[in-house]
């Protein structure tokens, strides 16, 4: 039932307008932040732990050149989700899909993993893409390259992989709940974005400490393999806690709520 | 589930209903009884007692703001009822999953995916229903949207969208098909082949029901008839039956006014109801009878002296009877036809209410 949904959901994702916009969008932003990363890299430490050109050279320098497209990442991440789910609102559509899969649980499930998937792919070929740029661009600043190749290098680029698509897997779910919550996608875009973006900055700069609970924040934390507030293995149980409680929540309200649009 | 819940909590007082309903199924493909719905305080469906005859074309009218759209979304499990029960293909309402398979429906207008093309559209419902994919070339087929289905939706006139509508409605066989103003925004060509794909759908067995503002064609196409008003049913019956109920008139016109002055006194001692149609010039009369008594009047005219240069016969029309029955909706007895395969071919059978059970009080 769910693979039904989830090849449904795939007929409408399979066009290219999306296709070239959402890749086009996620692999603009790993390579613009790759591309900014490394060439505002110092010559030497200037004592607030920005990133410099000895850091770069080491095995784990080509992932800390990437890691910094986290929070760009799931931003469009989110808004791709969100617009995935409060289309079908807009559009009128979901009542069309109602009437062929009338278990909506089943509907939604394979549609989330439809839309998580089609992330996944985006987050591995904006990588891909983005270990290219952040070559040519250590190149062109004169870093060496051959550690990034070594195993260590390796290994350590596979699991900012994981990282960045954990990450842009959650800002997808957190964009799929506010288009089900909010049946617009103008509206879970806009107002997703503005909470998660500077409304969360505001507070974790105002308030310290609150980068520890905070989901956008969380979701940053483990891009970019957890940070000094928030290690990884926190983050992520925080953040799954989250998701699981709202994805049931929203689940609940979805099953139950009149379809009117 | 939830409705489930409450037909249990509501099973024990309703007995009666619940086997009435039962009965009923069997010949019914739509039963409802005291289907109500509320948003807020606005009352949109008001115990309604539906009953659709299989494989008949039934109509559903009322207003703008009837209720016509929140009572399909109810069938069709989109939306949930405050109360109320029924059966949809023989299934509790509360259990859309069971004959939903079976049921294709097109819910007000046409929306589908503008960027995709028709048959893309019709992959994404067809693979959410584990329809195969020669099925979607049929219906494309069957609509008329074959040369069309590789183009974008949003490249459709309004009547290949209404088309498309349809096709996605008949992708899984239907035994029911619901249609909320199939007609929309079509112009008399669209119309009048929607009318007769809908003949034909009825023709291979399919129970139609179909909500239109068009009254015209409702007469045309529909054996039954659903009427509402502010969520509250009207009439539901043969339109046959309807059309019948209202006094066919004679429409004579004389050679002149004085002619026609003598000849309402002529038919007025008859005891027949008469009335000069229009202002004072008029020749014109309307006369309380039908084609029978045609010839009648004729003689009692050549007696009197009087040329007649028109002689005929007026039915009233759907429109007319929806507007009476609209009108004076409060006052007049609700009427419902039996449930029968004859009623759904249109038999003038006597009315009966239905179920007495379920009225509330």
């Amino acid at each position: 039932m769910i693979w039904r949904s989830f090849t449904s959901e795939w007929v409408k994702m399979r066009r290219r307008r999306l296709w070239y916009g959402s890749y086009g969008a996620i692999t603009g932003v790993v390579v613009l932040t790759t591309i900014v990363t490394i060439a505002g890299a110092l010559h030497h430490a200037n004592g607030r732990g920005d990133l410099t050109l000895a850091q770069l050279a080491h095995a784990s320098g080509l992932s800390q050149g990437l890691t910094q497209s986290g929070v760009l990442l799931g931003a469009v991440s989110f808004a791709i989700a969100a617009s995935q789910f409060g289309g079908e609102f807009a559009h009128g559509t979901l009542r069309n899909l109602l009437v062929r899969q009338p278990r909506r649980y089943v509907l939604m499930a394979g549609k989330c993993l439809a839309v998580i998937t089609f992330l996944v792919g985006a987050v591995v070929v904006a990588t891909m893409v983005g270990i290219c740029a952040a070559f040519v661009m250590a190149h062109l600043r004169d870093v060496p390259t051959s550690a990034w190749t070594s195993g260590v290098g390796m290994g350590d680029l596979g699991i900012l992989l994981g990282d960045l698509a954990i990450s842009a897997c959650g800002f997808a779910i957190i964009g799929m709940i506010a288009g089900v919550l909010l049946r617009s996608s103008v509206i879970a875009i806009a107002a997703g974005l503005a909470v998660l973006l500077p409304v969360e900055t505001i507070l974790t700069d105002a308030i310290p400490g609150t980068a520890r609970w905070l989901p956008a924040q969380l979701l940053e934390a483990i891009a970019q393999g957890g940070s000094t507030t928030a290690p990884f293995g926190a983050a992520l149980i925080t953040v799954s806690a989250y998701l699981v409680g709202a994805t049931v929540i929203v689940m609940l309200v979805f099953v139950r709520r009149d379809v009117t649009a | 589930m939830w409705f489930h819940r409450y037909v249990s909590a509501a099973a024990l007082a309703t007995e009666p209903v619940a086997r009435a309903i039962g009965q009923k199924s069997d010949c019914c493909a739509v039963v409802t009884s005291g289907l109500t719905k509320r948003f807020g305080k606005r009352l949109a469906v008001d115990g309604l007692d539906l009953l659709i005859p299989a494989g008949s074309i039934t109509g559903f009218v009322g207003p703008n703001g009837a209720g016509k759209t929140t009572t399909i979304r109810m069938l069709l499990g989109l939306i949930r009822p405050t109360a109320g029960r029924g059966t949809v293909l023989g299934h509790p309402l509360g259990h859309s999953r069971e004959y939903l398979p079976r049921v294709g429906a097109l819910i007000e207008g046409p929306t589908f995916y503008p960027a995709l093309s028709g048959r893309e559209n019709l992959m994404v419902l067809a693979r959410l229903a584990g329809i195969e994919k020669k099925r979607v070339d049929a219906v494309l087929e069957r609509v008329g949207l074959s040369a069309r289905g590789l183009d974008p939706f949003k490249t459709y006139s309004l009547g290949m969208r209404q088309r498309l509508g349809i096709a996605a409605a008949l992708l899984p066989v239907p035994e029911l098909l619901v249609l909320d103003e199939p007609t929309n925004g079509l112009d008399p060509h669209g119309i009048a082949e929607t009318r007769a794909m809908l003949r034909s759908f009825a023709d291979e067995g399919m129970t139609v029901f179909v909500s239109s503002h068009l009254l015209a064609e409702i007469q045309q196409i529909c054996e039954h008839l659903v009427v509402i008003e502010t969520g509250r049913l009207l009439f539901q019956g043969d339109v046959e039956e309807l059309l019948a109920a209202r006094a066919p008139e004679l429409i004579v016109r004389t050679e002149s006014r004085v002619e026609a002055r003598r000849l309402l006194l002529l038919v007025s001692n008859t005891g027949r109801s008469a009335r000069i149609v229009g202002d004072n010039e008029s020749t014109t009369l309307e006369i309380a009878a039908d084609c029978k008594w045609a010839g009648d009047l004729n003689r009692l005219a050549m007696a009197g002296g009087i040329t007649l240069v028109h002689l005929a016969e007026r039915r009233s029309t759907l429109e007319e009877a929806f507007f009476e029955i609209t009108r004076n909706g409060a006052k007049q007895p609700i009427r419902e036809s039996e449930c029968s395969p004859s009623a759904a071919r249109g038999s003038r059978r006597a009315t009966k209410a239905w179920p007495p059970e379920a009225r509330r009080p």
